[in-house]
């Protein structure tokens, strides 16, 4: 296997040749390859590739890693079923998030 | 140009393709803001019958061959659009609304319980009935504003993102002169601010009051599922609160479920005046969910991945600001589309291209004037 063809996300199955094209397109944040190529938009949002992502930006753009921009984090921490958030199975009403 | 989102890059284009020489400043990356955060339903049946609409029609023109002209996969699909209708009350008020949409030249249908659920036969026995428009179509946003960047680039405009606009120059006559920007200053005849809800601040930079405040709006994205909606639905109370804000103040209970491309559902949106602030909140996110399994009981046992927010450059007439701006020559407007921004993008973004080569449009601008606001004072 081609070091290119190595799988970064694994949930979206984007390939590490295609985060390197969108470097090269200009993406040069966490979240500009994301709009991108989908990579950490799945199922675990970003939690393993994120890493790997910085640091791919950091090599092609010469970058420091502490410069590249953090992606945004969101709620919820892992998934969770509609029903527990609204209607009738609601589980925790007023409470934050 | 000003504003990397679907406006500014579709001004881009079109300015681009005709041969001018431009180059758009966005200060974050492209579609970084607003035109990620939201959904991407060309929502014709949502528009203001009149000239709002009207507008609609024209970009949907576009749309419609957008996708090979600029050759980029953006995920252009006309399946139609449906808005559920709960209750008597809402299908007498929706059989006006339909009337006025059919004047303007929207052909949408009103359907009964069973019309709908033969179309959607995952929603709920419980809903009254349903409006259906054919022409409404879907697009991702971000592919949208990512395909007319590059399709920009290859007619020569250059685009510099993390770029950003810290200052404007004029002449002694109220004459554009330049840009000043965190890259250096660029000089230029015209600038045109497609900053969406950071406008006001550009308009600042040359004393000029820009009445446009950030709306937030929250969603949540499901897990990838196999195909439980053919179309996009809206709840149909949403027509109502997209119009009358004071509604928005007591019942803000409304879910859009969106079926993406991908396979996610993107469920929105709240809409609430919060400043700049992008956080969800546990009660937006709950009430959208509960409305949403209200309308289609299927999706209480699909899973979330994600919540995130977005905020829309709202104006109060719920009209987008287009055009020059009096005794500011060479300054020029294309932000405000609230929640319309990516069905009004071609358009806007072709009209405002024709006003800067030919000095005037085909379509008038008249009644999105930014004058409009000042006449007031």
């Amino acid at each position: 296997m081609k070091e290119e063809d190595v799988i970064i996300c694994r949930c979206e199955e984007i390939r590490r040749s295609e985060i390197i094209q969108a470097i090269k397109e200009g993406s040069v944040t966490i979240d500009e390859i994301k709009r991108r190529t989908r990579a950490g938009m799945g199922l675990c949002q970003g939690k393993t590739c994120r890493r790997t992502i910085a640091q791919l930006i950091s090599k092609y753009t010469g970058k420091p890693l502490q410069q590249i921009l953090p992606a945004t984090f969101r709620p919820p921490i892992r998934p969770i079923k509609l029903k527990s958030l609204g209607g009738e199975g609601n589980c925790c009403p007023k409470q934050q998030m | 140009m000003i504003g990397g989102g679907v406006i500014g890059t579709s001004v881009t284009y079109y300015l681009a393709k005709k041969g001018v020489k431009v180059l758009l400043l966005e200060k974050e990356g492209i579609a970084a803001g607003t035109s990620s955060a939201g959904e991407g339903v060309i929502f014709l049946q949502l528009k203001k019958p009149g000239i709002h609409l009207k507008l609609a029609l024209e970009s949907t023109k576009n749309f419609k061959s957008l996708e090979e002209e600029i050759d980029f996969k953006i995920e252009y699909r006309k399946n139609g659009t449906m808005l559920i209708v709960q209750n008597e009350k809402e299908f007498e008020a929706m059989k006006i609304v339909t009337k006025e949409l059919r004047k303007t030249g929207l052909n949408v249908a009103l359907l009964d319980k069973k019309q709908a659920r033969e179309k959607e036969p995952a929603l709920s026995e419980k809903i009254f009935g349903a409006t259906f428009s054919s022409e409404d179509a879907q697009v991702n946003p971000m592919y949208l504003s990512l395909g007319l960047t590059k399709a920009a680039i290859s007619f020569g405009a250059k685009i510099f993102t993390h770029t950003k606009v810290i200052g404007i120059n004029m002449h002694r006559l109220k004459r554009i002169k330049s840009v000043k920007t965190t890259r250096g200053v660029i000089f230029t005849n015209v600038v045109v601010n497609a900053a969406g809800i950071y406008a006001p601040e550009i308009g600042k930079m040359i004393n000029l009051d820009i009445p446009i405040i950030p709306r937030r709006g929250q969603l949540l994205v499901t897990e990838v599922v196999p195909q439980i909606l053919s179309r996009p639905v809206t709840a149909a109370k949403y027509l109502a609160i997209k119009y009358n804000p004071e509604i928005a103040k007591i019942e803000s209970k409304a879910a859009a479920i969106e079926p993406t491309e991908n396979g996610n559902l993107l469920i929105g949106s709240t809409r609430e005046f919060v400043g700049f602030d992008k956080r969800t909140t546990y009660e937006g996110i709950s009430d959208i969910a509960e409305s949403a399994i209200t309308m289609v009981p299927k999706l209480k046992n699909i899973n979330i991945i994600r919540t995130f927010a977005g905020l829309r450059p709202y104006t109060s007439d719920g009209l987008p600001i287009l055009g020059k701006v009096k005794g500011l020559d060479g300054f020029i407007m294309a932000a405000g589309h609230e929640g319309d921004g990516i069905a009004l993008s071609p358009i806007t973004g072709e009209l405002i291209a024709e006003l800067i080569v030919n000095g005037d449009t085909n379509f008038s601008l008249e009644e999105f004037k930014l004058e409009r606001f000042l006449s007031d004072n």
